[in-house]
């Protein structure tokens, strides 16, 4: 899996050196679409004689940089959950505190006319403010750097068709993680109907920690992932999109580290499954209001094999107030009920149980806005820059078992 | 194997629902010059990737329902 990103790192440096596509032309004598070919007297041949390439031009099978986006994001979470230690005895919820900073960013390629690249780098740099809190004690995410490197490779086939080559790496100091993958999507009806199709394997290896902090080697679990998606145009103003996903998870599941409470007054570590399937069915609908504006839907179906059962409904708001601005509100509520072998008060035996609140039955609800500019049109006069993007949004997160989380994010894009 | 409690029973009929009217509603094409509205940036189906991520992250690492989407999960705790 290493080597296929490699190529695309080397590519992507490449074309940063690399000189624009004029200057490519001119230094290795390639006349170009609209120079005499190779050959040529003054008087231009007859236009029976010009194949295609003369016409076009020969593919140039460099890599340009499309698009260049950056996003850095802020969560600021309060809360107490049960899986934690710190509490004023051992039977009560620890704190949630945390604050995370996330910078972003995405690269766009082309390479020819069939390969589009994307390589997506998220940084997590986690800071935990409470000074009791489990991760704290074992030292695993006191203060973590967290970064990954996502690859998406895409192929058009044909003029309906593309293939998807999928890669990435996840680092962080207690924690390794590779995913490999395929994807493919075609369309029919002149484009009205879009049938896709996904693969993904993920595989996790990890350091295994014990409740008081004591480290024991190391563990792993792997993950199998598939769906198949439907996106269709119901009118010229209405999109619609289902998508079935499955995941079949094997190994450790848990972090390891996390507690629950005991009825003999002491903590325990979680038992859990080796084993779990999940399930998810998704609906969308983006549909374009008279009055310059958007109504987006969304619900979300998950069940798995834990004995968790949710619901996931959504609704944004879209208004163009310019060509350039556009601002944008939404609100999501989620509900769903507990795996099986949740609980605050086990027995000390040996037992399925877990006190993560994550697990728990509870409702969250989801509430923000954002403010988007866009300047199409910026001209390849700037630096080559034909559109400018950004962005501003806030997110108040809150549910019902006691954790809130204030999340601020900002993005600026470059199109070339 | 997951329960088949009528919450899932009612979650799978609406998802079935949405589907058919789906396929139904693309017996009927639209034109490619009737296709306008599609191009603003406010009608994307999906959030940008990088907004995406950030979701997801957002609620695959605080919710045992997120995942089972079919896009990779995984990460340092069991909810995930």
């Amino acid at each position: 899996m290493r080597a296929w990103y490699l190529p695309t790192l080397l590519g992507v440096a490449l074309a940063v050196l690399a000189p624009s596509q004029s200057g490519r032309a001119e230094e290795s004598g390639n006349p170009g679409p609209t120079a005499p070919p190779a050959g040529s007297t003054a008087a231009p041949p007859a236009a029976a004689a010009l194949n295609e390439a003369e016409i076009l031009g020969t593919p140039d099978e460099a890599i340009h940089v499309q698009s260049v986006t950056t996003r850095i994001t802020g969560f600021d979470q309060f809360g107490n959950g049960y899986q934690a230690q710190g509490g004023p005895t051992p039977l009560s919820p620890g704190s949630e505190r945390a604050t995370i900073l996330e910078p972003q960013a995405e690269i766009e390629a082309t390479q020819g006319d069939r390969w589009r690249h994307s390589i997506h780098v998220p940084v997590d740099v986690v800071s935990m403010a409470s000074t009791h809190a489990i991760d704290v004690m074992t030292t695993a995410s006191k203060h973590v750097e967290a970064g990954a490197i996502d690859w998406a490779a895409d192929y058009k086939m044909n003029a309906v068709t593309d293939a998807t080559l999928l890669g990435g790496v996840h680092l962080e100091n207690p924690f390794r993680s590779w995913h490999g993958g395929l994807a493919g999507k075609r369309a029919f009806a002149d484009g009205d109907t879009v049938v896709s199709a996904s693969v993904v394997e993920v595989f996790d290896w990890f350091d295994r920690f014990d409740i008081h902090g004591g480290r024991h080697g190391r563990t792993d679990r792997s993950n199998a992932s598939g769906s198949v998606g439907l996106t269709q145009i119901l009118t010229p103003t209405t999109l619609f999109n289902v998508n079935y996903g499955f995941t079949v998870q094997l190994g450790e599941l848990g972090n390891t580290w996390n507690s629950v409470p005991l009825s003999n007054g002491q903590r325990g570590p979680e038992i859990l499954p080796d084993e779990r399937s999940r399930h998810a069915i998704v609906a969308r609908v983006a549909q374009y209001l008279p009055w310059n504006g958007a109504l987006h839907l969304y619900y979300r179906f998950y069940a798995d094999d834990w004995g968790i059962v949710a619901h996931s409904i959504e609704g944004e708001l879209l208004q163009r107030f310019s060509r350039a601005l556009y601002l944008g509100a939404h609100y999501r509520y989620h509900t769903q009920t507990g795996a099986y072998f949740f609980t605050t008060l086990a027995p000390p035996d040996g037992s399925l149980r877990v006190a993560d609140s994550d697990l728990a039955p509870f409702d969250a609800q989801t509430i923000g806005g954002k403010v988007v500019i866009d300047t199409p049109g910026v001209g390849p006069s700037v630096d080559g820059i034909r559109a400018l993007h950004f962005e501003v949004g806030y997110d108040r997160y809150f549910r019902s078992n006691d954790l809130q989380i204030n999340v601020v994010t900002c993005a600026t894009g470059y199109r070339f | 194997m997951i329960a088949r409690t009528p919450r899932t029973r009612r979650g799978l009929q609406a998802a079935g629902a949405f589907a058919a009217i789906a396929v139904l509603a693309g017996c009927a094409t639209v034109p490619q010059n009737r296709r306008a509205h599609f191009a603003d940036p406010m009608m994307e189906l999906t959030p940008e990737t990088l907004d995406g991520a950030r979701q997801q992250k957002m609620y695959d690492s605080r919710e045992g329902a997120a995942g089972g989407d079919g896009a990779p999960s995984g990460g340092g705790c069991g909810c995930q």
